[in-house]
């Protein structure tokens, strides 16, 4: 369990993290959701007492990380790949730290083979690539076989079948009954192995709730019509209480009404379509949706993309940072 | 990465539940992560080596000095024990370097996040890692005399200048020499934490060990020399001195009021560094 009750932290005047609160609860995978600079990775760093808050507090079961008897049987964490001495050999590497808690080198051979190292254990890191430098971050975050994890971007670098293990793996974690919180930029990665998503842009919590309310809220469901009696359609649809929006003469995005409808109407009035297609948004589009306005570096093409093929639905359960 | 990655997790199979962070495991952590670096044997190699390198060299000059009136009344009477530690002029920086090394190679690999995240109180960390740097320096100090002495000891024989082991100034000299490493290890220690960086802790370090003690040897000004007389490389020639020669003829505290002088460089050294690393984001 970890909560976090107006954290704030400052970097002179930039405010990386701003006065957020939440609480993860053990027993499921929290995804942890923001774009690049929203504050994810300076969060979990506050959570391990690696950076001092400006404000705020966090706990972890209960105690301020650094308050624990024994921190690394409370908290395990990849905060990056490579938080490693690179001269020193992956097995060195895990048995100094398990030599601080007084675990038994048994364990350090049971990580390294769960985390498939074995036939690079004896190298030094240096030479690692970024996904044996990933699955080293897991096997340290995993010795002290600790009650929470704390897991900033596990697939970075990792191939599919990594991926999959690191997806597997956080899911058997939480089955136990333990705390994992795994942070992601990639919704999709999130969408597939978390409960439960907080998403955070600049420095603040855009939406907080299970996996299935934030891609139903953030999804749309809408449909193009090309037709060469658009405006005729138009002024039909919209009587029948439907939004339509047009960016090309014969080119339709409707809104409120399904495919069916439109289709009938159609034939109904004499209308000639060229084109009926229904369009859902796909959950990256969901997430773009929701971080439309926090994301620290936007290129040109991502913010035409998001004012132009989805709008924010005023009922959107997580619309207080989708509109605008 | 092809090998049974895709094995289930036994996150619970085998760990004993006695798992508790404690001084003594933060010790054996830091000793391990100390000796599973090449760069540790190569820099102790290199502190061995310019010791019995430099002590032969002193000893050459001592066995020319007794056989040749001319060079011997240029050299004075230059303690015969001086050929077992001069090596420490040189053999000063290595160790700095060692004690550099230990913490700032932590920060240029992002490792001290892995160690401050072990040891969230983080000021025992520190003080593992001074504990160990000074015991190390402080033995290979008296790895690299024994050496010397055994390297320098036929050489010296003929003229029987040999170092008598037996003699308690022989053995102050030499605890001395070895103390005098282990102090300025540690005080690199002090300030590889606060600058967190390589190369800057190693220019510094050589600024204060070399080129401050260079530079106050061309003035003249007296209080120059008053402030001169507490850089550590003066320190330590005050420690290993026994005659008025041994120090050059320059004007050096005694050797009880060098160490203490020493040990307070360095406990100011490592007082700084706990405070700065307590306080500062890792």
């Amino acid at each position: 369990m970890i909560e976090a009750r107006g954290l704030t932290k400052r970097y002179g005047p930039k405010t990386a993290v701003d006065g957020i609160s939440f609480t993860v609860q053990p027993g499921q995978v929290t995804g942890f959701l923001g774009p690049n600079g929203a504050g994810k990775s300076t969060t979990m760093r506050m959570i391990m007492g690696l950076d001092r808050p400006s404000a705020g507090s966090v706990t972890v079961n209960g105690q301020p990380y650094a308050a624990h008897r024994s921190p690394l049987t409370e908290v395990g964490a990849l905060l990056d790949a490579k938080a490693v001495h690179t001269g020193r050999s992956a097995y060195n590497h895990l048995l100094a730290m398990a030599a601080t808690h007084n675990i038994p080198k048994t364990r350090v051979q049971e990580v390294i083979e769960m985390t498939g190292l074995q036939s690079v254990a004896k190298k030094r890191v240096g030479g690692f690539s970024l996904g044996m430098g990933q699955r080293l971050g897991i096997a340290s975050a995993l010795l002290g076989d600790p009650k929470t994890l704390i897991l900033d971007e596990p697939v970075n670098g990792l191939d599919p079948e990594g991926v999959l293990w690191v997806r597997n793996l956080a899911r058997y974690l939480a089955s136990e009954g333990r705390t994992v919180f795994l942070s992601s930029h990639l919704m999709s990665e999130v969408a597939q192995t978390a409960d439960h998503i907080i998403v955070i842009g600049r420095g603040k919590i855009l939406a907080n709730a299970p996996v299935k309310d934030i891609v139903d809220g953030g999804a749309q469901h809408s449909v193009r019509v090309r037709t060469p009696q658009a405006t005729q359609l138009a002024e039909l649809l919209t009587r029948g209480g439907a939004t339509v929006t047009s960016d090309e003469p014969s080119l339709l995005q409707i809104t409120g009404t399904e495919a069916a409808g439109i289709g009938e109407l159609a034939a109904a009035s004499g209308i000639v379509l060229h084109e009926l297609t229904p369009v859902t948004s796909t959950l990256e589009e969901a997430y773009m949706l929701l971080t439309a306005d926090s994301v620290e570096y936007q290129t040109e093409s991502a913010a035409k993309h998001v004012g132009h093929g989805v709008d924010a639905p005023a009922d959107a359960p997580i619309s207080e940072g989708a509109q605008r | 990465m092809t090998a049974a990655t895709v094995s289930p997790a036994r996150p619970t199979a085998s760990r004993k539940p006695s798992a508790r962070l404690s001084m003594g495991g933060i010790l054996k952590s830091e000793w391990i992560k100390f000796r599973s670096l090449r760069s540790t044997w190569w820099t102790i190699g290199a502190t061995v080596v310019v010791m019995v390198l430099f002590s032969l060299t002193m000893a050459a000059s001592l066995n020319f000095a007794a056989s040749e009136p001319e060079m011997a009344a240029e050299m004075g009477n230059v303690s015969t024990v001086q050929a077992l530690v001069l090596g420490y002029v040189f053999a000063q920086l290595a160790v700095a370097v060692l004690g550099a090394l230990i913490i700032t190679g932590e920060y240029s690999t992002g490792m001290i996040r892995s160690t401050l995240s072990a040891v969230p109180t983080r000021l025992p960390a520190l003080a593992a890692k001074a504990a160990i740097i000074g015991v190390v320096t402080f033995v290979v100090g008296l790895i690299g005399i024994a050496l010397s002495y055994l390297a320098t000891a036929p050489m010296l024989s003929g003229n029987d200048l040999v170092p008598d082991l037996g003699d308690p100034t022989v053995q102050r000299v030499i605890l001395a020499c070895a103390g005098y490493l282990a102090l300025v290890a540690l005080i690199a220690v002090g300030v590889g934490t606060i600058m967190r960086h390589s190369a800057g802790s190693i220019f510094t370090l050589v600024a204060l060990l070399f080129v401050l003690p260079l530079v106050a040897s061309f003035l003249s000004q007296d209080w120059v020399q008053d402030i001169a007389k507490f850089l550590p490389m003066n320190l330590g020639t005050a420690m290993m001195a026994v005659t008025e020669a041994d120090t050059g003829g320059v004007d050096v505290l005694t050797p009880v009021g060098a160490t203490v002088a020493m040990a307070i460089w360095a406990v100011v050294s490592l007082v700084a560094a706990g405070i700065v690393l307590k306080r500062r984001d890792a």
